[in-house]
């Protein structure tokens, strides 16, 4: 009974962010993920909600009206609660980063961001705040390992390349989304790769060879113009 | 030179000057002054001959000593009435000069010219002593002013040098004011008055500008982040094939505003000196990291990569800004690559180079470095990996180079052996 409540337990996101938009999108793109979305769309909002629940993570925008990210962050530290957070902050600012890991946050992701990595970063902390163990993540026959790296095929080990391992585990923490070129690059590389990304169908032509050869169907799409899918069940 | 220096070297130099000058007129004076004397006494000399004349009708004995003559020639009416010196030859074997009058003389009818000649050493002794007294003068006078600027102004001028040193250390990036230490000299209290000042409103805005780069990428970036969201939640719903290509097109420009964004936010942050925090860093580690992450892209692209690094490499600079250096250089040298070409990076105690193949460049190499400059016509090379890059070494006083050789492009960045 407890065993099952804690399975059906669903994860709850907190969303602290002024922007309402940004706000309504991160909302949308989370949603869709089977995640139950709070948002805070200011410091007192935020305090509050963070304070009395508790979260499996919280999207914390450093540039609140009415006060700090940090100091929510600062007050939860003191409260020794265990929510996960990931900072989100359009202050290019290298002391942000630093102060914010060093008060517990998690992970720092500077704005403009895609949706899609933010729904990987959020999937990476919860995977880690998780203590029942659930380092696997699964897609029809496919199960990768976040913890020893691996991946399986049907119960059968596969050899992936690094790059090639990234960008599976973002297909499938954003499966059935479309995920930009773009996006892509930005995910395997970082910001800093500017320039033509046509190259990344190398790498998908190679992951999708591995899993079709392993798993016995193509899982990835290519959506003309946009993009690529993964699709699984 | 230090004002100290010039200041001593003009002192001593006019005071030579005037002291010579001095002696000079001194000399020349009491030269005068004492010859004048001289004379006075030979025409009391002349008029007791005169009187002797006059009296007696007959000249005085001729006399001859080293002190005093009278002497007397056969002459005539027309002989002169003049002064002059005269050189007599050794006497106790010093040279003896003589101070002489000659005048005519008239004795019973006959002429005479008559010679009176005093000793000049007397003058010559005197103007000697005074000349000693003077050069001593000059020399104590001297070694008096040169002590006295060196004691006294290297203490007046003080608060100026360490207001220049204070000066000279001040770091904008530093946030601190800058503590003058306190004058009496008024000229001194003002310049450190106009230096803090100055040191203050530098500061100010300083700071502002800051805050201005940093407002503007907030405000930029939140929009910007809204558009992309919205952008890909749009990819997430049944478009048809047309407006799929819009979206998609909507969004590649959405992503290449925003990293021209970051770009233009990395610049200023350089230029504004807002990387502080220097350590030491192995520039091998640096590239093998880079290179690492960059592996199966070169491996896609069949760009073959050798790497010959040395753990001498180490520069002191900000982590950060040397990462950023060492990836700008890479991406440019993969992106202006062919497929199956390759990438050389050396790492040696003082330099980096990256060289790599590539299609000549079609214009002055030089421009690569500005910013919005691009080799290539390409629409996603936003132009300014490289201006960040000499930025960056700039910042650092690193000499960068670059040349294309036998259908290699090489960037040379040579950086100075940490203290």
């Amino acid at each position: 009974m407890f065993r099952d409540f804690c399975k059906k337990r669903p994860v709850k996101i907190l969303i602290v962010e002024d922007e309402p938009e940004l706000c309504s999108s991160i909302a949308t793109y989370l949603g869709g993920e089977n995640y139950v979305c709070e948002t805070a769309p200011d410091f007192k909002n935020a305090l509050d909600k963070a304070t009395l629940f508790d979260y499996d993570c919280i999207i914390l925008d450093l540039s609140l009206p009415g006060g700090s990210g940090l100091s929510i962050l600062k007050e939860l530290k003191a409260m020794e609660k265990m929510d996960g957070v990931l900072i989100i902050s359009a202050k290019n600012s290298l002391d942000d980063k630093v102060a914010g890991l060093t008060l517990g946050a998690d992970d720092y992701l500077p704005k403009p961001f895609h949706l899609s990595e933010l729904s990987a970063r959020v999937a990476a902390i919860i995977r880690r705040r998780n203590f029942s163990g659930s380092n696997l993540v699964k897609a029809g026959p496919i199960i990768v390992d976040t913890v020893a790296k691996s991946v399986t095929l049907q119960g059968r080990p596969v050899e992936l390349t690094r790059k090639e391992y990234q960008l599976l585990l973002y297909f499938m923490v954003n499966r059935n989304r479309v995920l930009s070129k773009n996006a892509i690059v930005e995910h395997l590389w970082g910001e800093d790769l500017e320039g033509n990304v046509d190259f990344i169908y190398t790498h998908i032509k190679n992951l999708r060879k591995k899993i079709t050869d392993g798993a016995g169907g193509d899982f990835i799409k290519s959506i003309y113009g946009m993009g690529y899918k993964f699709t699984a069940e | 030179m230090r004002l100290l220096d010039k200041y001593n070297r003009l002192g001593i130099l006019a005071a030579i000057c005037v002291l010579l000058v001095g002696g000079a007129v001194y000399y020349v004076s009491i030269r005068a002054v004492l010859t004048r004397q001289l004379d006075q006494s030979l025409v009391v000399e002349e008029q007791e001959i005169r009187d002797e004349v006059t009296e007696h009708g007959q000249l005085p004995e001729a006399s001859y000593s080293d002190e005093e003559q009278e002497e007397y020639y056969p002459g005539s009416a027309t002989t002169p009435r003049r002064f002059s010196s005269v050189y007599v030859g050794h006497v106790h074997s010093r040279h003896a000069y003589f101070r002489q009058l000659e005048f005519p003389v008239n004795v019973a009818g006959a002429w005479y010219r008559a010679v009176v000649r005093k000793s000049e050493e007397k003058t010559e002794d005197l103007i000697e002593l005074t000349l000693k007294i003077t050069l001593l003068i000059i020399a104590l006078l001297l070694v008096a002013l040169f002590a006295i600027n060196r004691l006294v102004l290297n203490r007046l001028w003080r608060p100026f040098y360490s207001t220049l040193r204070k000066l000279q250390q001040f770091n904008l990036a530093g946030g601190q004011a800058m503590q003058l230490e306190p004058t009496s000299i008024n000229e001194f209290r003002q310049l450190n008055e106009a230096v803090s000042q100055m040191a203050t409103q530098a500061v100010d805005e300083y700071n502002e500008v800051k805050h201005f780069t940093e407002n503007a990428s907030h405000e930029m970036q939140t929009p910007l982040a809204i558009l992309s969201s919205k952008l890909e939640l749009l990819h997430q719903t049944e478009l048809d094939e047309a407006q799929a290509q819009h979206v998609a097109a909507l969004a590649g420009t959405v992503n290449r505003l925003s990293k021209l964004n970051q770009s233009l936010i990395l610049l200023t942050r350089i230029d504004n000196r807002q990387f502080a925090g220097k350590r030491s860093i192995s520039l091998a580690g640096v590239v093998r990291a880079q290179a690492a992450h960059f592996e199966e892209l070169l491996l896609a692209r069949d760009i073959r990569l050798s790497l010959e690094l040395s753990d001498s490499g180490v520069v002191d600079m900000n982590e950060t800004l040397a990462d950023v250096l060492v990836l700008n250089l890479l991406t440019n040298a993969i992106k202006h690559n062919f497929d199956g070409g390759s990438i050389r990076i050396i790492v040696a105690s003082h330099q980096l180079v990256m060289s790599n193949t590539g299609a000549p460049p079609t214009e002055d190499p030089q421009v690569y470095f500005e910013r919005f400059r691009k080799g290539s016509a390409r629409p996603d090379s936003l132009g300014l990996g490289l201006s960040i890059v000499k930025k960056i070494c700039h910042a650092y006083g690193f000499f960068i180079r670059y040349d294309f050789t036998e259908g290699e492009h090489r960037v040379t960045v040579e950086f100075p052996r940490p203290s």
